[in-house]
């Protein structure tokens, strides 16, 4: 009998924007993802006072995913942000900061929220149309001849996340090896669509940085003793691989509906054994040297493989059942009756190999694209933050190839992009106003707003008291070093910009980022006038931070049109 | 504990829902966080989705949430209407009984006493009411309010066609009041977009209609973390789930569907299977093996490389599937097994019970069978070739929370029923009452003579739609327009000046009069240029009808080019009226046919209102006409909220005094906005509200209990026992 209950009614608020409270904790919110942006971020640490390990990171999904939010609001602004990070990994914090930014700066406007949301789309639309226009002066074209850029960008990548505690070798070394991980899933031959392999990155805590290493194959994790008795492994020229998804364990597969009336003496055990080692006969007679089993192998079939030299490795689970596989090309088998020849697949080479405390077996394929990242870390935190960042960085790799292009970063787009805005609705407002009922001094407001909320999101990458400042030409973000003097000559204070494109020894104007911004028209600033300067860039995914900037736009949108909440309280 | 006077307490409680809801009315409606018990978050707007989530603990508050999703249910529109419409007949009902207190007050009756005296009032007014929506209501949408309908079809011919400008209007309507500001244009788009693609052939929209309402589930995918504009429609079906086996395959694909296991079991349901010995086992299971391998080398012969089943196989059948390249889909849900078989008109495959006899096997041609990842999901993308006038597409939704893009996908289904709904023809019946009948005599013969003698559309090859409505009924008016078509013959003439030529005749003599289309027409603007040819001179062969038209007219047009305002061949004044008389003389059937609509933004109501005032003043009986004016007045309710933010020119009374003026002089009227809406829905939702305001007032007292409430006992099942 279902019990029933009086549901209770809800709350209902309206204007929840204007609440001192959802203000105010948006604005902590705001502070905690701004003060953990960029290579020079702050640190946080997440800790549950009732239990579960401690969390050192400044990346956006670590915190979110750590961080509970109760208000419905601030649940909309971080599940958006979540949601993006697991699109693309990589952006989150930016996303986030312009959304606060941009909800804040609309609110001191005091417009209406239909025009907001009209005028953010039409912005929303420039900025995007000029991102993905070939004039766009803030986007570089990736070369895949020379790996400069992609190791710009991965590099980038790593610096950003200050809670790898990497030092520069350190950063280098991993920076390569990502590169050279992401290069070995790419397949030699294509024939039409290009069909990306898999990294699987393998943990070895409380090593060095140094030792990380990339392997291509995969690397199974096994016990000390299995391998003693694996070993000595006959040599050959190729290795013949039988993968079992079926369960070799001797249940009894699913009998049906009806009832089984077994008679007494007859013994299902034995029958059910009889035919694992018949498979077992089978295999051997077919020359299988290595049988692998997702589920669980049966103790005497195992004892069976073995006597005959046929290495037997159980439970390997269903994660990496597909890149075996595709590394020894067999089609998992689920009979334990005749096994098709056509099922078997083969490794060129079978090692055993010991890193740290760890055995692991080798499995060394003809062709395939799928490799090891054996990633090293000295503690369980900074390991986990160095996987995340892996993570975000392969992924990037796979999105740059799709979108051949970078961002410029170290808050340079942002800057450029503001500038941009600024100068396109004062000179050409008539191309948004034309079809709705705005003003003109509307337009100019929201794209006051709209403009400061991305150089805020530049600003916040300068954590020590810096001066953040932009150059009149090319519109990119420079930032100084602390205690400089008020009246300086910046040419010598300043050496390069955000994303080191420009040298301050060109004859640049700059002015401060937060004070007023005359609209100027950006230039384009390419990498091969600046000469040499091409080796060491900060680069941003361009598929992730347009993404991003949509997203934020949207969620902002979405957020400013909030009439009421209604919360149910049961 | 009991209250009394629910009408009041309805009232106060309609008043609340009325100030939540009114916020989020129209295209200057603001959205609506909901948040569950769960922790999700809901987005929206919808009327129906709100009242739900306040939970409401009122028993009457209850009560008109109930009428609200059951005319949802139906209509898919119009939940926010609703209570405002409620609200403002409440408040209506209330000064005039308020009214009638006042002067009652002075006999000094017993407040007990009063209350059952009220009680009684109110079932009166509540009677009146029903009388109203059943009779009065029929009559006054048939007789005055049918000529400003529009149709949505681009001819008024017996074929009907979409137009697709009409439908966009339509639809940006809609999305305006269901999805926020920055969406509404884009996913009005995508929807038309949508529909048109999924249409194979003109006639077969209504097949459309009902296939994407009934499975609108399994035709669209939600993607979270993208931004909106990156929704997108894909050629194909695509299924919620991966592939268990996937074998790539090109060429002719062939696709079967299987409900249960292929790999047979030991003991089927109710049955016993006794082992006797090891061996029996062995050999049973070992026929279990070569049964299967039999079965699917049989479907690897027909040239199967799909297998979708909607239960989970073993792993010897994925085993040996995979073996033959054919590819294996899991665990379909039963809807989208039987959306594929409608699609492809392919039933089951039934497995054969004895050996090797299966030559019938029901296959179907797939174009193609992919993979497709969205957002590192895995999805089956099947490009299934229709048998039915739906050409299977789907829409990926995108958006940056879960609550987005539910919300876009519940506007989207809404959008799909309320479409069914306007496609469906509405009956209307009303009684003709005697003291009315000098009134309606005149149109109703005029009618049915018009009925036999229809009006060869002459004017229909040579200038297109706009005019087939100004083919003339009096001899002045055609004369009018013959001139002026010879003047213009061989030029090119602006439509602007062709409309204000087009000659106005006094309503009286054409109740199906052609001002509507043209005021809407000039209010629809962009202009394209149309180059009609149509050499032929064109005949008017009139009947008996008028002997005056039947000298014949003859405009012969060479090149004649017209400028045709774009979005106006749609715009017909809905003329076919399959009106009966029934035996009973008093006793009237007729339709609303499908497909009316009227430019949004109160229009409707507007000239409803406008329409009601005037009967009321015919009207003799008392309670009639107060009544009357009660639901007129009410109707402006809505109007007045639509305009609440507008100023000037665009204010509230600005436009109805505008729109009445333009009534009284039979003058066109003038939208400010674009976009169109259902007649049929508006209809559909003033009848529902009025039947809630009924029920609400045949209430005389809430008994409230508090006790868990007891099992309901099924009484047939007491019988049995």
């Amino acid at each position: 009998m279902s019990r029933l209950e009086a549901k209770k009614p809800s709350l209902c608020k309206s204007e929840p924007l204007t609440s001192e409270k959802v203000r105010a904790t948006l604005c902590v919110l705001k502070g905690i993802l701004t003060s953990s942006y960029g290579p020079s971020g702050r640190l946080k640490q997440v800790h549950n006072g009732l239990g579960g390990c401690v969390c050192t990171t400044s990346q956006s999904s670590a915190l979110l995913s750590n961080l509970p939010v109760t208000h419905p609001i601030l649940k909309i602004l971080t599940t958006s942000t979540k949601n993006h990070v697991s699109c693309f990994s990589d952006c989150g914090l930016f996303t986030a900061i312009l959304c606060c930014n941009l909800i804040e700066n609309v609110q001191r406007t005091g417009l209406t929220p239909t025009t907001v949301i009209k005028l953010n789309q039409h912005l929303l639309r420039l900025c995007t149309n000029y991102l993905k226009s070939e004039s766009c002066g803030c986007r570089i074209p990736v070369d895949f001849s020379s790996p400069q850029t992609l190791l710009c960008l991965v590099r980038s990548i790593v610096t950003s996340k200050p809670a790898c505690m990497l030092t520069r070798e350190e950063t280098d070394h991993i920076s390569a090896l990502v590169l050279k991980a992401f290069l070995l899933t790419i397949p030699e031959n294509t024939k039409d669509r290009l069909i990306l392999g898999k990294s699987i990155i393998v943990p070895l805590k409380g090593h060095r940085v140094l030792d990380s290493t990339v392997f291509p194959g995969i690397l199974i994790e096994v016990s000390e003793v299995q391998l003693m008795k694996i070993l000595p492994i006959k040599k050959s020229n190729a290795f013949k691989v039988a993968l079992f998804c079926a369960s070799l364990s001797g249940d009894l597969s699913d009998t049906g509906e009806g009832t089984m009336v077994v008679s007494s003496g007859v013994s299902l055990e034995n029958a059910v054994l009889e035919q694992l080692l018949n498979l077992g006969r089978q295999l051997v007679s077919d020359h299988v040297d290595l049988v692998m089993c997702q589920k669980v192998l049966h103790p005497s079939l195992k004892q069976f493989l073995s006597m005959h030299q046929v290495i037997a490795i159980d439970r390997v689970g269903v994660a990496l059942m597909e890149p075996l596989s595709k590394v020894t090309g067999t089609q998992p088998i689920g009979s334990l009756g005749s096994i098709s020849p056509s099922s078997y697949g083969s490794v060129k080479d079978l090692c055993p190999a010991k890193f740290g405390f760890k055995h692991f077996l080798h499995l060394i394929p003809n062709e395939a694209t799928i490799c090891s990242l054996l990633l090293c870390n000295r503690n369980d935190t900074a390991w986990d933050e160095l996987k995340l960042t892996c993570q975000t960085a392969l992924h990037v790799l796979q999105l740059t190839i799709k979108e051949p292009c970078v961002l410029l970063g170290g808050g340079c787009t942002e800057t450029h992009l503001a500038a941009y805005i600024r100068h396109k609705t004062c000179n050409e407002p008539e191309s948004i106003l034309r079809d709705d009922g705005c003003t003109q001094t509307e337009l100019q407001l929201l794209t006051e707003a709209f403009c400061r909320a991305l150089e805020s999101v530049a600003g916040s990458l300068e954590h020590d008291g810096g001066e953040v400042l932009t150059d009149m030409k090319y519109g990119h973000c420079w930032s100084s070093q602390a205690e400089s003097p008020s009246v300086v000559n910046w040419p010598d204070w300043l050496s390069r910009c955000g994303c080191g494109l420009c040298n301050s020894q060109e004859e640049l104007h700059w002015s401060f980022l937060k004070a007023t911004q005359h609209p100027i028209a950006p230039q384009t600033c390419l990498p091969h006038e600046a000469t040499g300067s091409s080796n060491n860039l900060t680069l941003d995914c361009f598929t992730a931070k347009l993404s991003g900037l949509q997203v934020a736009v949207e969620t902002a949108n979405l957020i400013l049109d909030l009439s009421y909440v209604i919360e149910d309280k049961n | 504990m009991a209250a009394l006077g629910s009408a009041k307490a309805a009232l106060q409680v309609t008043e609340v829902l009325e100030t939540i809801l009114s916020r989020c009315l129209g295209p200057e409606g603001r959205q609506v966080l909901c948040t569950k018990p769960t922790g999700e978050v809901l987005i929206s707007r919808s009327g129906g989705c709100l009242l739900e989530a306040l939970h409401l603990e009122h028993p009457i508050a209850r009560m008109v949430v109930a009428c609200v999703s059951s005319h949802l249910r139906r209509t898919g529109d119009g939940a926010k209407t609703f209570i405002i419409l409620l609200c403002h007949l409440l408040r209506g009902l209330h000064t005039v009984i308020d009214k009638e207190q006042d002067s009652l007050i002075s006999k000094n009756i017993q407040t007990h006493r009063r209350h059952w005296k009220n009680c009684c009032q109110w079932k009166f007014i509540s009677q009146a009411l029903l009388t109203f929506q059943t009779q009065i209501l029929d009559y006054i949408m048939d007789h005055y309010l049918s000529k400003h309908f529009l149709t949505i079809f681009s001819s008024s011919t017996e074929e009907r066609t979409l137009c697709r400008s009409s439908l966009e209007l339509l639809l940006e309507a809609y999305f305006c009041g269901r999805v926020g500001r920055n969406n509404h244009y884009f996913i009005s788009q995508l929807m038309c977009n949508y529909f048109f693609k999924c249409m194979a052939c003109e006639s077969g929209f209504e097949e459309v209609f009902d296939l994407v309402d009934d499975y609108f589930v399994e035709l669209n995918v939600g993607v979270t973390g993208l931004p909106v504009s990156d929704s997108r429609i894909i050629a194909g079906l695509v299924l919620h789930r991966d592939f268990s086996v996937y074998c790539p395959a090109d060429g002719d694909i062939r696709i079967v569907i299987v409900t249960e296991t292929i790999q047979p079991l030991f003991s089927a349901s109710a049955s016993e299977f006794i082992l006797n010995s090891e061996a029996q086992f062995q050999t049973s299971q070992f026929w279990i093996m070569e049964k299967t391998k039999a079965i699917v080398k049989h479907l690897q012969s027909q040239n199967v490389k799909l297998l979708l089943s909607s239960v989970k196989q073993p792993d010897l059948v994925t085993y040996y599937a995979g073996l033959n390249g054919i590819s294996v889909v899991e665990c379909l849900s039963p809807e989208e097994v039987s959306l594929i078989q409608r699609v492809m008109g392919l039933s089951p495959f039934i497995l054969p019970q004895a050996s090797s006899q299966y030559e019938i096997c029901n296959t179907a041609s797939v174009k193609f069978c992919k993979p497709l990842t969205l957002r590192s999901k895995r999805y089956v993308h099947l490009g299934l070739i229709s048998t039915c006038s739906f050409v299977p597409h789907c829409i990926v939704l995108c958006g940056p929370v879960q609550g987005l893009v539910e919300q876009h996908e519940g506007a989207l289904h809404g959008a799909f029923k309320m479409l069914r709904q306007l496609f469906k023809d509405l009956d209307l019946s009303y009684m003709i009452q005697t003291s009315d009948q000098n009134h309606t005599s005149s149109p109703l013969t005029y009618k049915d003579s018009r009925e036999s003698n229809p009006l060869p559309e002459i004017v229909n090859g040579l200038i297109q739609r706009p005019y087939q409505g100004t083919v003339v009924k009096n001899k002045g008016n055609l004369a009018k327009t013959q001139t002026y078509l010879k003047v213009y013959s061989n030029l090119v003439v602006p439509s602007v000046e062709l409309e204000t030529c087009i000659p106005c005749s006094t309503p009286k003599v054409t109740p199906t009069d052609t001002y509507q289309t043209n005021e809407t027409l000039r209010c629809l603007a962009p202009t394209k240029t149309r180059t009609i040819d149509d050499n032929e001179p064109f005949i008017e062969s009139n009947s008996a009808n008028s002997t005056a038209e039947n000298t014949g007219i003859e405009i012969s047009s060479e090149n004649l080019q017209v400028t045709k305002i774009a979005g106006k061949g749609n715009m017909l004044p809905v003329r076919e009226k399959s009106l009966e008389m029934c035996t009973s003389q008093s006793y009237c059937c007729s339709t609303l046919p499908a497909g009316c609509v009227l430019p949004v933004g109160g229009n409707f109501e507007i000239l409803l209102h406008y329409y009601l005032l005037n009967y009321t003043r015919k009207c003799q009986q008392s309670e009639e006409s107060v009544v009357s004016m009660i639901i007129a007045n009410a109707l402006l309710g809505i109007p007045q909220v639509l305009y609440k933010s507008k100023k000037g020119k665009y204010s509230f009374p600005q436009i109805y005094i505008r729109t009445l003026h333009a009534l009284q002089t039979s003058q066109p009227i003038v939208s400010s906005q674009k976009g169109l809406e259902s007649v049929a829905g508006k209809y559909q939702l003033l009848t529902s509200v009025l039947q809630c305001l009924t029920k609400i007032l045949t209430i005389d007292l809430v008994i409230n209990i508090r006790r868990q409430p007891r099992e309901m006992y099924d009484q047939d099942s007491d019988e049995e026992v």
